[in-house]
């Protein structure tokens, strides 16, 4: 169909006095009437309202038009519900077009002859362009339900939960050994000083005894491809020597006679080499550190073997290559603590007794290589102590950003310590402070109450650590110099190892401090800038506990919520199309292509869109040196016929 | 030339400055009129050829709004029209037309008043150029 032949309906809105008071909607109207590709032209005072879009309904009836043009506000506003309408009256939606007269003429100048000039040329071009327009259909497409949860601390385990308990499968990919993550390695989370173990043990069983979960540890993701309904994740399962007969009896642990540092306490105890992070960890089963195994090393030892009650022990295993399929992925990688190299200028490697609050934590967890009894490396206990805030953060060397969560963490050295001794004196050093909300604030309150010392510097980057008289010396500008027996540095929170290669699996963006970049920090948090990939907990930014678990319930409402068993997925409409006939194979649009929405056909030797990743930018369009690839609904042809319009009528 | 109204051609992404421009117009922020916006979904659509066909079929300047690097509702789109506009502003002269009749900015969708400010320079330095003439130009050899 060309130009001449297309017949259009036109509506003209008065919106009350919004656009008639500022556009001589008469003059617009009697212009259009003359023109041949114009059927009719009728005016309403409020098209939007029910009784106008009767009266667009009404005036359809009996008429003839290809295409229907509403010249009235912006079609963000009501364009979707104008093609609602409109479809009543068998129109597609993609011949119902808006010509925005109210915020781009209307509002914008009071110079009335100006304003109509401008309405006249908007729906001129509007006219032109739907000369054009071609019936769009929607497509759907079948999609997988099931849910698969990268990383199993309390954020992946929660959003694994919610899933489940809507009746998907899910599949929890960890890389420790066991599910945990980074709280189970704290002792009491403020500022309520809820017990950190025991919130998280019967949410370990819920997921051990949950049919619905599958949990896959001691692995890491390798691959993913795929979209919104039906990715694929691979998966490279590292061995462990140890089959899921294991209950995590620790009979072996006595056995085995290597010693070697525990990560699990950052260093700061040692475990065997066949170990389990955690009594009571989920998967049960150990695992046998290969690179310790006097197995491995010289076949010399088979000590865990001999002792084991179940025969777990299996020396030939290997890591095994696994690919998981799912609807929707959430990634709960969560967060790493800043590297210590950070914190090297306030006497961390150098001096025995200072301690980042992540080792603290260790030092003072029940769990912890201690049992939870706070002592130095030397074994004694400190009667004093000074916490230094922002240690790494908020300088130019370090991390450039605040962690929002540290304050609260570097206030909790105080309450733990009084409570093993009550007259242990505790500074807190810093020249600001972070706090949530009343909670957090009556936390502070109560830590000074209790005899917390604060120390406001003019500034955290003046503070400097020295030794003196067998104590800890701390100075900073604007305080008295403290010694102290142990100095906490409260350092901040970083993406977790291996974010930015999984982004790029993902081909997700990361944000400027390099964690996951959410789709929108307002409308859509927990999303990622690929849909159907979302995040829970820490991985987009630190957070605290509760609201790392608030997410995992966004983010898997989010991902049941859309996957339907037995409902298709919508698809995009407007996507790229790529003509086979003109194609080159030139492969540009490939490299364009933000969501890898295209691949080369290599028998044809050409480019093909898969249209459920697509979202429609029209950017390989735009870079197509053949003309092969177009987008619909965009397209040259579209475009070039607005601009005419626009500039002459 | 004082009564010279140019003809001016806005190319706005649907996501950030589509929305900027409605709020300019909500707040009632007036821009000159002599502005016509053509919406896209993405500026990493506009192809330079949209632009010639502007300036050839009569604009007499050519803008290109998008959202603001790190801001694309398409992950990147706008800095594959930046760098694509970045060479086509070099290429402008070529065609017998001034570079400062084209301009690519970012407009996001909270900043109607950005947008009232950059159409209105916009105007107010095409008015000072005067209107383009195209001489020499052979249309087949450019499309």
């Amino acid at each position: 169909m060309n130009e001449a032949d297309s017949r259009t309906g036109l509506f003209l809105c008065r919106c009350g006095a919004n656009i008639a008071d500022f556009v001589d909607l008469e003059s617009v109207a009697s212009r259009m009437r003359d023109r041949d590709e114009v059927a009719f032209v009728e005016t309403h005072d409020f098209l939007c309202s029910v009784a106008g879009k009767e009266f667009i309904l009404e005036t359809l009836k009996g008429k003839d038009v290809d295409n229907v043009i509403l010249a009235a506000c912006t079609p963000k506003m009501h364009l979707k519900g104008f093609q609602k309408t409109l479809g009543k009256a068998g129109v597609n939606i993609a011949k119902v077009h808006m010509a925005n007269i109210r915020e781009q003429c209307a509002w914008i100048t009071k110079d009335r002859d100006k304003a109509t000039e401008k309405a006249r040329l908007l729906i001129n071009a509007a006219i032109k362009r739907s000369a054009y327009h071609e019936n769009l259909q929607q497509k759907t497409m079948e999609c997988l339900t099931d849910v698969i949860v990268i990383g199993g601390g309390i954020a992946g385990i929660e959003a694994a939960l919610v899933a489940a308990n809507a009746g998907r499968k899910v599949t929890i990919i960890e890389k420790d050994i066991s599910l945990g993550g980074s709280i189970i390695k704290t002792e009491e989370i403020a500022p309520n000083m809820e017990c950190a173990p025991c919130l998280l043990a019967p949410r370990l069983t819920a997921v051990r005894e949950n049919e619905n979960i599958e949990v896959v540890a001691n692995s890491e993701v390798t691959d993913v491809t795929g979209f919104f309904g039906n990715f694929t994740v691979k998966v490279r399962k590292k061995a462990r020597y140890v089959d899921d007969s294991c209950i995590g009896c620790e009979a072996c642990f006595e056995a085995c006679p290597v010693s070697c540092p525990s990560d699990f306490h950052l260093g700061l105890g040692e475990r065997k080499a066949i170990y389990t992070a955690f009594a009571g960890s989920v998967p049960a089963s150990a695992v046998i550190d290969r690179e310790r195994c006097l197995h491995f090393t010289d076949e010399s030892c088979s000590a865990c073997a001999d002792s084991c009650p179940f025969q777990s022990i299996d020396f030939s295993d290997s890591d095994e290559e696994l690919e998981f399929s799912g609807g929707a992925v959430i990634l709960a990688t969560g967060y790493d603590n800043a590297d210590s190299s950070l914190v090297r200028n306030l006497g961390y490697g150098d001096i025995e007794n200072v301690y980042t609050t992540p080792e603290f934590e260790r030092v003072a967890s029940s769990n912890g290589p201690t049992g939870g009894d706070i002592q130095d490396r030397k074994g004694n206990k400190p009667e004093s102590a000074a916490v230094i805030h922002c240690a790494g953060s908020l300088s130019s060397g370090g991390l450039d950003y605040c962690s929002g969560i540290c304050c609260m963490n570097a206030l909790k050295v105080g309450e733990l310590i009084r409570k093993q001794n009550p007259d242990a004196v505790v500074y807190n050093i810093h020249d600001r402070l972070v706090f949530k909300g009343p909670e957090e604030q009556s936390f502070y309150q109560k830590q000074i109450d209790d005899g917390t010392i604060m120390l406001k510097t003019d500034s955290h980057l003046s503070v400097s650590i020295k030794k003196k008289n067998g104590k800890v010396e701390i100075s900073a500008d604007g305080i008295d110099p403290v010694q102290v027996d142990m100095v906490v540095l409260s350092t901040g929170l970083v993406p977790s190892a291996g974010t930015d290669e999984l982004a790029e699996m993902l081909h997700i963006d990361t944000s400027k401090a390099g964690f996951f970049k959410t789709d929108h920090p307002i409308l859509h948090e927990t999303g990622t800038t690929i849909d159907g990939i979302n995040t829970a907990g820490c991985c987009i930014s630190p957070c605290s506990s509760s609201s790392a678990i608030t997410r995992a319930y966004a983010a898997a409402g989010d991902s049941v919520s859309r996957l339907i068993p037995g409902r298709k997925l919508e698809l995009e409409i407007m996507t790229a199309v790529i003509d086979e006939d003109v194609c080159a194979g030139c492969k540009l649009c490939i490299s364009v292509c933000p969501y890898t929405a295209i691949t080369f056909d290599p028998e044809k030797k050409i480019s093909v869109v898969n249209e459920a990743i697509c979202r429609g930018c029209g950017t390989c369009a735009a870079s197509c040196p053949s003309g092969a690839a177009s987008a619909k609904h965009f397209t040259n042809r579209q475009i070039y016929a607005e601009i005419e319009g626009v500039l002459n009528e | 030339m004082s009564n010279f109204e140019p003809n001016i051609i806005a190319f706005v992404c649907n996501w950030c400055s589509y929305a900027g421009a409605d709020q300019a117009g909500e707040q009632k922020l007036d821009y000159p009129a002599n502005v016509k916006l053509i919406r896209v979904m993405c500026t990493g659509r506009v192809d330079p050829q949209f632009v010639m066909n502007a300036f050839r079929g009569g604009a007499d300047g050519v803008m290109v709004l998008g959202c603001h690097p790190g801001d694309c509702h398409y992950r990147n789109g706008n800095i594959k029209a930046l760098r694509r506009f970045e060479i086509f502003k070099n290429m402008l002269g070529q065609f017998g037309i001034n570079r400062e009749r084209f301009l690519l900015d970012w407009v996001a969708a909270g900043e109607g008043q950005k947008f009232q400010k950059v159409t209105t320079e916009m105007t107010e330095k095409i008015k000072g150029l005067g209107p383009l003439v195209i001489r020499g130009y052979v249309e087949s050899e450019v499309v």
